[in-house]
C-alpha cells in the first residue's frame, strides 16, 4: 500500500497559505515524485486483552488495540544525504512531505482498526499516542511487546524512540469508560504547546 | 545595477550561484570585503529574518537564503586578514541526550553557518558531559541544545547546571517546539529559540553579551 501526499498538503505543511514562487513549487513536485520511491509504508495492529501491566488509557475498555505504521528508513536516509550534500531547502521540503505522510499511515491504520470494531458492534473510539498527556514514553515497549512483529522494522532506542523516526504507534480503545483525563488540557504546558492534539 | 545591490537581491531571493558569481565579480572589481559581508550579506539576512517573522517567507526560501550567504561566504573569508572579523562566533550544537529528532538543529546550524559562525554538530542523543567537552575543546562561545519532546527536554537543564558548575564562560541556547521561555527560566538557560531564524538571532546577541 502507499501514501499519497497531495502538493497542497505539503504546502500547508510548510505553511504556505497561497503558492508560492514557480521555482519552488518545482522543487516541491520534484520532492514528491522523489517521496514516491522512497516512502515503504508498512503497518500492523492487534487486539489487546485484559492482562497484567495493561496501560492505564486501555483499562475498562472492552475492545482495545495497539497498532504501528512507518515510511521505512529509506526516506530518512535520503533526508540526511540531502542535507550532507548542501541540500537544506530539498532536505526540509523531503522531511516534512515524510511526516505528513506518515500522519497520513496512522490515520489508514486508524481506519482500518476503526472498520474492524464497527463490525464488532463498536461506533466510537479513542487513540493515544505515547508521549501524550498520560501515557508515558515508556509504553512504546509495552507496545511492541504486543505487536511482536520484527517485519515492521520500527526498533526503540534506549529512550523508547522509534527508529525509523517516520513511524507511528498508538493505543486504541472502543466502549467502556475512561479511569482518568487523557485530554491535552490536564497538561501543565497546554497554553504554550505547539504539539497540541 | 550596483554590485553591492545585485549581492543583496541574490542573497534574498535565495539565488545560490547567482551569490557566488557577483561575489567574485565584485571582489574582482575591488570592492572591500566588509563592504560586501555587511551591505549585502547580512543587511540581506536581516530582511530574510524579518520577514519570515511576518509570515512573508518560509525556511525552504529561508534556507536557500542561507545557502547563498553561505556560499557567498565562501569567496570571502580568505580575503579578512586574520580570518576572525569574517568568523561571527562558535557555536557546539546538538540534539539533547534519548532525543533522536535532528531537522530543527540542522535548520539552526545551516543558519549560523551562512551567518559566519563556526559550528561544531554533535549530531543526536548528545550527553550533557559531550556538549561541555566539546565546547571547551572549541573555544565555543554558544552551546545551543535541541529537543523535540517534553521528556527529552529536561536534559537541557543538565547541560546548564554542568556548565555553571565548572564555571565556564559558555552560553546555553536551547530550542525545540516543546521549549517556552518559561523553561528557558527555569533551568537557567542564556536564551531560547522559538525557531531557526530566532535561534540565529538569539546566537548573535548572545556572542555580543
Amino acid at each position: 500500500m502507499t501514501v499519497c501526499v497531495k502538493r497542497e498538503e505539503l504546502l500547508k505543511e510548510l505553511g504556505y497559505r497561497q503558492a508560492p514562487d514557480p521555482r519552488l513549487l518545482q522543487l516541491i513536485d520534484d520532492v514528491l515524485i522523489m517521496m514516491g520511491d522512497l516512502a515503504e509504508y508498512k503497518s500492523v495492529y492487534k487486539e489487546i486483552c485484559d492482562s497484567e501491566g495493561l496501560p492505564p488509557f486501555l483499562i475498562g475498555a472492552p475492545l482495545k488495540y495497539a497498532g504501528a505504521a512507518t515510511l521505512g528508513e529509506k526516506l530518512e536516509n535520503r533526508v540526511k544525504e540531502l542535507f550532507d550534500k548542501g541540500k537544506p531547502a530539498e532536505a526540509f521540503i523531503l522531511d516534512t512531505a515524510g511526516s505528513v505522510a506518515v500522519t497520513k499511515a496512522g490515520d489508514m491504520l486508524w481506519t482500518r482498526i476503526k472498520e474492524d470494531a464497527l463490525a464488532r458492534g463498536f461506533g466510537k473510539g479513542l487513540r493515544r499516542t505515547p508521549g501524550c498527556i498520560g501515557i508515558e514514553l515508556e509504553t512504546q515497549r509495552w507496545i511492541f511487546e504486543q505487536l511482536a512483529d520484527p517485519g515492521l522494522g520500527i526498533t526503540l532506542t534506549e529512550s523508547w524512540m522509534m527508529v525509523p523516526r517516520k513511524s507511528l504507534s498508538f493505543l486504541a480503545r472502543f466502549g467502556g469508560k475512561l479511569i482518568k483525563s487523557f485530554s491535552c488540557r490536564a497538561c501543565p504546558r497546554y497554553s504554550g504547546c505547539t504539539l497540541r492534539v | 545595477m550596483d554590485i553591492i545591490r545585485e549581492i543583496y537581491d541574490a542573497v534574498l531571493e535565495g539565488k545560490v550561484e547567482q551569490a557566488s558569481r557577483s561575489v567574485q565579480q565584485a571582489l574582482g572589481s575591488g570592492v572591500a570585503a566588509s563592504d560586501i559581508l555587511n551591505r549585502s550579506l547580512i543587511a540581506a539576512m536581516d530582511v530574510v529574518g524579518e520577514k519570515f517573522g511576518e509570515g512573508e517567507l518560509f525556511i525552504p526560501q529561508v534556507l536557500w537564503s542561507a545557502k547563498a550567504m553561505q556560499s557567498a561566504m565562501d569567496f570571502l573569508k580568505p580575503r579578512f586578514s586574520s580570518g576572525e572579523q569574517a568568523k561571527t562566533g562558535t557555536v557546539v550544537i546538538g540534539t539533547a541526550k534519548g532525543d533522536i529528532h535532528d531537522i530543527g538543529k540542522n535548520l539552526v546550524a545551516i543558519m549560523l553557518e551562512g551567518a559566519g559562525f563556526e559550528v561544531a554538530d554533535l549530531g543526536v542523543d548528545v550527553t550533557p558531559e559531550r556538549f561541555v567537552e566539546k565546547a571547551v575543546a572549541v573555544k565555543a562561545d554558544v552551546v545551543a541544545v535541541s529537543a523535540l519532546l517534553t521528556t527529552t527536554m529536561q536534559s537541557m537543564g543538565e547541560v546548564v547546571r554542568l556548565v555553571r558548575g565548572k564555571g565556564l564562560p559558555l552560553r546555553v541556547l536551547i530550542g525545540g517546539a516543546p521549549v517556552d521561555r518559561a523553561f528557558c527560566e527555569e533551568i537557567g538557560a542564556d536564551a531560547y529559540g522559538m525557531d531557526a531564524v530566532d535561534g540565529l538571532r538569539k546566537a548573535k546577541e548572545l556572542v555580543k553579551r
